[in-house]
């Protein structure tokens, strides 16, 4: 087992979010997670990755074996954690190389591997941008600045493909994007699918998972998930909505 | 209305009459023995400014006027001392050691290219037939109180005349060497650039390495005179003692279709003050303003401009940033003014600051006076603190806090000195940045 929910519950000003969330998540599984508005969809994503502003006030989190709740979000992060953005931030200054060179090295440091000089990160870094079919002056530029929501997107699926890790977030990445920026996306996720990689897909539509094809779809309603079942669900919630489940799941 | 003056500063302002007294007397220049003269009437009625002279709000003098510097003679330094203030690129260079032009420690500067003249100001006062024309200048310069300051003792700067078309060929580097406690060195100097001709230069304020806790006062004044399309590109870097006072008035006169640029980076002394007066007086003008402001301990970090657009076509930009840590103050003051005859002016002013603790202030007052109507300025400013969401960024990818903290603030601080388009220059400035940022967050 690569991730073990059990009984999460967190909450954010006073407020709870999750009310006992229970996941299990297998190498190489992608894991989709759907939802109304206000489900706490983005809540699990950022609880997951380590962001402070969320308290976690009862469950475990069981990531290889560790406990991932002990961890600040840099170490996560180096243990294999990634999260692709809702939002991904500006940072004016700080070039994609510095940046992504700085990042890739704390996490092969982590993995006991030797730190990359400019050199052979310019080379492997080169590799990804094709296969995002990024700009090429992509590292030289300020993290995000002047990209727009469809090239920060693709930005993160960048940072994604250059860190390994194996566990992948990915927060409503589908959001805002048009169609032809949703299957460069959808093409990144397909193309670093492997058996040891699992993924965890938050998105409120069906359109991101026509193309990534989910090996689980879960449906998360007021903090908990409330269904679960196979790539063929994401096709009834498009059909019936989410209001059949709500529905079945406020009667019991 | 008769200013109140406490003892204090009235003891100060004695003391500095009688240096300047002294220095009449020992001097037959008759233009300088009358600019002092001058000089001492202002300061004796006027004083030094208070905390209410609203230009003065923010910035206590009161430090300042409890220490009565001296302008004592050089320290001797050997060249071996010198060198580790010299950047490693080619530079042509002029060392003045507590405000006195060094000639044994500069380059050689009798030989530099066709139409380019040097002299110290002592020099140049003597030797230049027509004087006047440096105090042509006084009633602007003497509106600022460390302008009185500075004619009042002025005894030596250099001089320097770029004629019609000339360039040197390397970047004239100017190193300010402190070497004593008390003193003060006080510093005039006049940059006289013909028709197109063209100026790189750098000036570097230090305090020598075994004074690095000495108590003394740099006041500079410079004007810089630009003919047609002439180009001026300067950085100033004030690295000073962290015990040390500053003041530094730069005054530009720029004329059709010139271009002047200047980066200052403030890094050292208790009470820094470095202020631009520009006077667009031409179509056609630029002039870029920008500034990278570092501010810890108890440091209070002022930097102001005045500009002025007096005619059509003008361009201005301004980029200043501050970074403030522990109880530093930071003060801006930017006035962008737009003459009625000033149509199709671009003034640009930006200004923004970044507090890493709980009681470093910023204060900060950005300003625009329009009196043409076909305009396009605008200013801005905005302190705050690093936002959180740019760190989780930085951490969710692997990166500790600590060093995405850094980051990000380095990425901030440096900013600013992108407008140097020297690559050499500006690297090294970058340099002196990192450094010293690294140096507050240990």
């Amino acid at each position: 087992m690569l991730l073990k929910v059990e009984n999460l519950q967190a909450e954010i000003d006073d407020k709870q979010i999750l009310k006992g969330l229970n996941l299990e998540v297998k190498p190489g599984e992608v894991h989709a997670i759907m939802g109304p508005n206000g489900a706490g969809k983005s809540t699990l994503a950022n609880v997951l990755s380590g962001r402070d502003d969320y308290e976690v006030t009862a469950g475990s989190v069981t990531f290889d074996g560790e406990d991932l709740l002990e961890l600040d979000a840099d170490d996560r992060a180096r243990k294999g954690v990634f999260l692709a953005f809702q939002y991904p931030v500006e940072i004016p200054g700080v070039s994609n190389k510095l940046f992504m060179q700085t990042a890739l090295n704390a996490v092969r440091e982590e993995r006991g591997l030797p730190a990359l000089d400019m050199f052979d990160f310019d080379e492997f870094a080169k590799a990804k941008i094709e296969l995002l079919d990024m700009r090429a002056d992509l590292l030289e530029r300020s993290v995000n600045v002047g990209f727009s929501g469809g090239e920060k997107k693709r930005n993160d699926i960048f940072q994604m493909a250059l860190l390994e890790p194996k566990l992948c977030i990915l927060d409503e990445t589908d959001s805002g994007l048009d169609i032809d920026a949703l299957r460069v996306v959808a093409n990144g996720v397909n193309a670093l699918r492997s058996e040891d990689r699992s993924f965890i897909v938050v998105t409120h539509y069906q359109r991101l998972l026509d193309y990534i094809k989910p090996d689980h779809v879960h449906v998360l309603y007021d903090g908990k998930i409330v269904k679960s079942g196979g790539f063929e669900l994401v096709h009834e919630l498009e059909e019936h909505g989410y209001d059949d489940i709500i529905q079945q799941h406020n009667k019991d | 209305m008769q200013r109140k003056i406490s003892p204090v500063a009235k003891q100060a302002v004695e003391h500095y009459i009688a240096q300047s007294t002294l220095l009449n007397e020992r001097c037959d220049n008759s233009s300088l023995i009358a600019s002092r003269q001058q000089a001492q009437t202002l300061l004796a009625k006027q004083a030094f400014p208070t905390q209410r002279d609203e230009d003065w709000q923010y910035t206590r003098l009161t430090g300042f006027i409890q220490n009565q510097f001296e302008q004592k003679p050089a320290t001797p330094l050997t060249s071996e001392q010198v060198r580790q203030y010299m950047p490693s690129f080619p530079v042509t260079m002029v060392v003045f050691i507590d405000g006195w032009f060094s000639e044994m420690l500069s380059d050689d500067l009798e030989n530099l290219p066709r139409g380019v003249v040097f002299e110290s100001f002592k020099d140049a006062l003597n030797i230049s037939g027509d004087s006047n024309k440096l105090f042509a200048k006084e009633s602007d310069i003497t509106k600022e109180p460390f302008g009185v300051l500075n004619s009042l003792l002025l005894a030596d700067g250099f001089y320097l005349q770029l004629a019609a078309n000339a360039h040197m060929d390397l970047p004239l580097f100017v190193l300010h060497i402190q070497t004593s406690d008390n003193h003060l060195s006080n510093v005039r100097n006049f940059v006289e650039l013909g028709e197109n001709a063209e100026l790189a230069i750098v000036e570097r304020y230090v305090s020598l390495e075994t004074r690095a806790k000495a108590t003394s006062c740099t006041n500079v004044v410079t004007q810089i005179d630009m003919a047609k399309h002439a180009r001026c590109k300067q950085v100033v870097m004030q690295e000073q003692s962290d015990n040390g006072f500053y003041f530094n008035n730069q005054f530009i006169y720029q004329e059709d279709s010139s271009s002047y640029s200047s980066f200052y980076g403030s890094l050292g002394c208790q009470l820094s003050r470095h202020q631009n007066h520009i006077f667009m007086n031409g179509e056609h003008i630029e002039s870029q303003q920008n500034s990278a402001c570092l501010g810890k301990d108890k440091q209070v970090v002022d930097s102001r401009t005045d500009t002025q657009h007096n005619d059509v076509w003008g361009n201005s930009q301004q980029l200043h940033k501050y970074v403030l840590t522990d109880s530093a103050v930071g003060v801006f003051n930017g006035m962008i003014r737009v003459d009625q005859k000033a149509q199709k002016t671009d003034g640009q002013m930006d200004n923004k600051n970044l507090l890493l603790s709980e009681i470093a202030k910023m204060d900060t007052k950005p300003q625009l006076e329009i009196y043409a109507d076909d305009v396009k300025c605008s200013h801005g400013s905005a302190s705050g603190q690093i936002d959180e969401n740019q760190i989780f960024y930085l951490q969710a990818r692997g990166i500790r806090r600590a060093d995405a903290i850094k980051m990000i603030t380095h990425a901030f601080l440096l900013e600013p000195a992108e407008l140097i388009t020297n690559d050499q220059i500006r690297h090294w400035v970058t340099d002196r940045l990192t450094v010293a940022l690294a140096g507050i967050q240990q």
